[in-house]
């Protein structure tokens, strides 16, 4: 375990007992909870972590790096932008699948559209969105979302 | 629970356990580098897992949402927009667990501005999932992400302010007290949580990890026991009607 987990680890602990000391009824029931919205996820979970192993076995490094890495780095941004956009993954899980791909050469740029959109721009949800705050409301939401995740990987490409 | 049902369920598992199953038998070299392939990130997984369901948890238990529900106004200023910030980064759940809640917060009077940012923080900067970005993908990753998240955030809430009115926005009206006479639950946004089904246990229970209305004529001297409930309900999934 490097620093960092093991720092998370003890501010986690360290509340978790604070809250104990607390009310341990409504820490109790807090956990339940959240044990209620994690278990949904833990099959996607599994699910995502073993197609890792499948996509770097298949897919050699030199073709993710060439098609998300140097080539053209505008068009593979746009292109994960829109399969962001598209996609219903939770954010959980989409970010040791995007950790693999930059672990193997992929490009910040490209990542970060992809992870951006991904939870900002709900393509699958807009229907959902549109019948609880109008069209208008959706289809601005989404587009400037969409042009600002494009803009915040672009700045990433820059500043990392 | 049969195997059907759980393929189901699990789409995706299954579709990835069934590859597996057929590369063991056709290509055992490789399915077995695939698994060691994945160990690695099953491993980093599995050390940060507890620790975002107990941020999770503590944050769900402690959030003093009523005192930041209570000041979205419209003159709320720049103090709503970091309240906001606050409140979408502090919860829990997919984009569209923040719609019904949102919505209640507008029928409260809150500013479009704010709106918009709850939804678009709580969207993307949930603080258990910074730590896992931090995790997977660094500290420096996570940490410029985060700062331009939020000015992006700020920006599109501005934007929105300009171009969609209140009016564009279908809101009920709130049922009024006389007219109550049956619940609704939208489905879509359950948690199965089974908060309803404990604290109205005549009216709710759970089935298939959803609450579902039991008894859906309501008498009139069990409205304001039933109004708690509703407030409770952490998704605001259920209504009057």
């Amino acid at each position: 375990m490097d620093v960092f987990t093991i720092l998370l680890w003890i501010i986690a602990g360290g509340a978790l007992v604070i809250s104990l000391t607390k009310n341990k009824r409504r820490t109790l029931n807090a956990m339940k909870i959240a044990r209620g919205m994690m278990g949904n996820m833990i099959g996607e979970i599994a699910a995502i972590l073993f197609l890792i192993g499948l996509i770097l076995t298949f897919i050699p490094p030199e073709t993710i790096k060439s098609v998300l890495g140097q080539s053209d780095q505008f068009i593979s941004t746009i292109v994960s932008a829109v399969v962001g956009s598209i996609t219903l993954i939770p954010a959980f899980v989409a970010f040791p699948l995007v950790g693999s791909f930059v672990d193997i050469g992929a490009g910040i740029v490209p990542a970060v559209a992809f992870l951006t959109t991904l939870t900002m721009v709900g393509v699958v949800t807009f229907p959902l969105e549109k019948q609880e705050f109008g069209l208008k409301f959706a289809v601005t939401r989404n587009t400037l979302s969409f042009l600002f995740a494009v803009m915040i990987a672009l700045a990433m490409g820059v500043l990392i | 629970m049969n195997i059907v049902q759980f393929a189901k369920r699990n789409k995706l598992l299954a579709a990835v356990a069934l590859t597996y199953a057929v590369l063991f038998i056709t290509m055992p070299d490789k399915a077995v580098l695939s698994i060691k392939n994945s160990m690695y990130y099953v491993i980093e997984m599995l050390e940060i897992i507890p620790v975002i369901f107990l941020l999770t948890a503590i944050i769900e238990a402690w959030a003093p949402r009523e005192l930041i529900i209570n000041s979205f106004g419209e003159k709320s200023g720049w103090k709503g927009n970091v309240f906001s910030l606050i409140l979408g980064s502090f919860s829990a759940g997919p984009i569209y667990a923040a719609f019904p809640v949102c919505k209640m917060l507008l029928r409260k009077g809150a500013s479009m501005i704010n709106i918009v940012i709850i939804l678009s923080a709580w969207a993307v900067v949930k603080v258990p999932m910074l730590a896992n970005e931090a995790k997977f993908l660094g500290v420096e990753f996570m940490g410029v992400r985060w700062i331009l998240t939020v000015i992006s955030i700020w920006m599109t809430a501005y934007i929105m302010s300009a171009i969609v009115k209140k009016e564009n926005i279908p809101i009920y009206r709130e049922v009024e007290i006389e007219k109550i006479n049956a619940i609704d639950i939208k489905e879509q946004y359950c948690i199965g949580c089974g908060l309803c089904a404990r604290f109205s246990p005549d009216h709710f229970e759970i089935m298939d990890k959803k609450a579902k209305v039991k008894k859906k004529k309501i008498e009139e001297e069990k409205v304001a026991g039933l109004r708690l409930t509703i407030e409770k309900c952490p998704a605001k999934a259920i209504c009057f009607k």
